[in-house]
């Protein structure tokens, strides 16, 4: 857990995709029973972030919950375990900060986008309890937060990334 | 202000009165326990009611901040001796107002508007706190308790727009709201006297209900919404 402490968070949003980013998001999409060749949009600011994160996405979110539910079936995990506090209160920190280089002090968005870490961090230490590999989606959605990003999810036909 | 002379370390603790220690006692177990059924009861649950992504995550870090609160007194009362089975939630009937059902978004959005109000009181009565370990909790855990109940009154701005989800809140609020004032325990309780003796808390139960009788019709009256009659506090 230490190292995930020390992971890229948030450090990347808004740059241009690279392949290894671009093969995650494909591989990610497949796994989750989407195309993936849907088109990615690259998100440039914390404003458009949001104003994307307040549609509804409830496919994808389902389609996320549906092997949530199914990983947790066999794995439980201490929500109050102080390590992993320790990485949820360092994910706050690590949004604040990339939200104050740009200029966005909404502590509501930056607990967010803490929350979509946490939230990823949790699907990921689940798939990892259970055995999955390097091509579960949710390993490969927490590769790219753990590289810098903010996915942001499934909007009508679009794969949204900050 | 406290007139009982500061507690300042876990160490001195141990050096003040049998009764001194069992009411502190009381009061951490009893946060650290309020803390965690919030967390499993209502903010867990809410995430997968929230409407939209970021509703969702928004309410993942509010979960994961009420967790951390119940480490913070959790870690305290290992310290001052509670014992493990005190702290565990199958050994302690929760209060009142966590049996609520929550089954809707709205729901929950009154909840953390008028629930975590009621708990900023209690906070708020332990931030000049004798014993100083547990004032230093409180003045740490306020900025996100004030959060979690800013959260939610700013949600019900947004739902109150529409007729339909208005209607939801309002009927949200005549469900939770009755049982709310019981939070603060009984008027003239020897309990709360003797926290006010050693200085642990500074107001009377019956003073705290009043407050936040106050407060949440000042906060509903915003919305132009009403709270419902409640009986006489008791």
């Amino acid at each position: 857990m230490s190292a995930d402490v020390h992971a890229a968070w948030f450090s990347a949003l808004g740059e241009p995709l690279g392949p290894a980013e671009e093969a995650d998001i494909a591989a990610y999409l497949a796994a989750l029973g989407f195309t993936p060749r849907l088109p990615t949009l690259v998100v440039a600011s914390w404003p458009q972030a949001a104003g994307l994160a307040r549609q509804p996405a409830e496919r994808w979110w389902s389609a996320e919950e549906a092997e949530r539910a199914r990983l947790e079936r066999a794995v439980r995990l201490d929500p109050a375990d102080r390590e992993w506090l320790a990485l949820a209160d360092a994910l706050h920190g690590a949004a604040a900060v990339a939200a104050a280089r740009s200029g966005c002090a909404d502590q509501g968005l930056i607990r967010a986008a803490a929350g979509a870490a946490t939230y990823a961090a949790h699907q990921y230490r689940l798939a990892r309890g259970a055995g999955a590999g390097a091509d579960h989606p949710f390993v490969r959605k927490y590769a790219l937060f753990a590289g810098g990003r903010w996915p942001l999810g499934v909007y009508g036909e679009r794969f949204a990334i900050f | 202000m406290s007139a009982y002379p500061p507690v300042k370390t876990v160490e001195e603790f141990f050096k003040q009165p049998a009764e001194y220690q069992e009411a502190v006692r009381k009061i951490v177990r009893s946060h650290a326990l309020n803390e965690l059924y919030g967390a499993q009861v209502f903010d867990e649950p809410a995430i997968a009611l929230a409407p939209t992504p970021y509703a969702k995550w928004l309410t993942c870090r509010v979960a994961m901040e009420e967790y951390h609160h119940h480490v913070r007194f959790k870690e305290l009362a290992d310290q001052i001796g509670v014992k493990p089975e005190a702290m565990d939630t199958r050994n302690k009937r929760p209060l009142n107002i966590f049996e609520f059902p929550l089954k809707t978004w709205e729901e929950f959005c009154v909840i953390k508007m008028l629930g975590d109000l009621a708990e900023i009181l209690q906070v708020e009565d332990l931030l000049h706190c004798s014993f100083v370990p547990l004032r230093n909790i409180a003045r740490t855990t306020m900025p996100e308790e004030k959060f979690h109940a800013q959260f939610g009154a700013d949600f019900c701005v947004d739902l109150v727009e529409a007729p339909e989800t208005r209607a939801r809140v309002q009927d949200a609020i005549n469900r939770f709201y009755p049982e709310a004032p019981k939070f603060f325990g009984a008027s003239g309780s020897k309990n709360n006297e003797l926290y006010r003796k050693y200085g642990i808390k500074l107001r009377k139960n019956e003073e705290m209900r009043a407050d936040f009788i106050a407060r949440a019709q000042d906060i509903v009256g915003k919305l132009e919404l009403k709270l419902p009659e409640i009986a006489a506090a008791a």
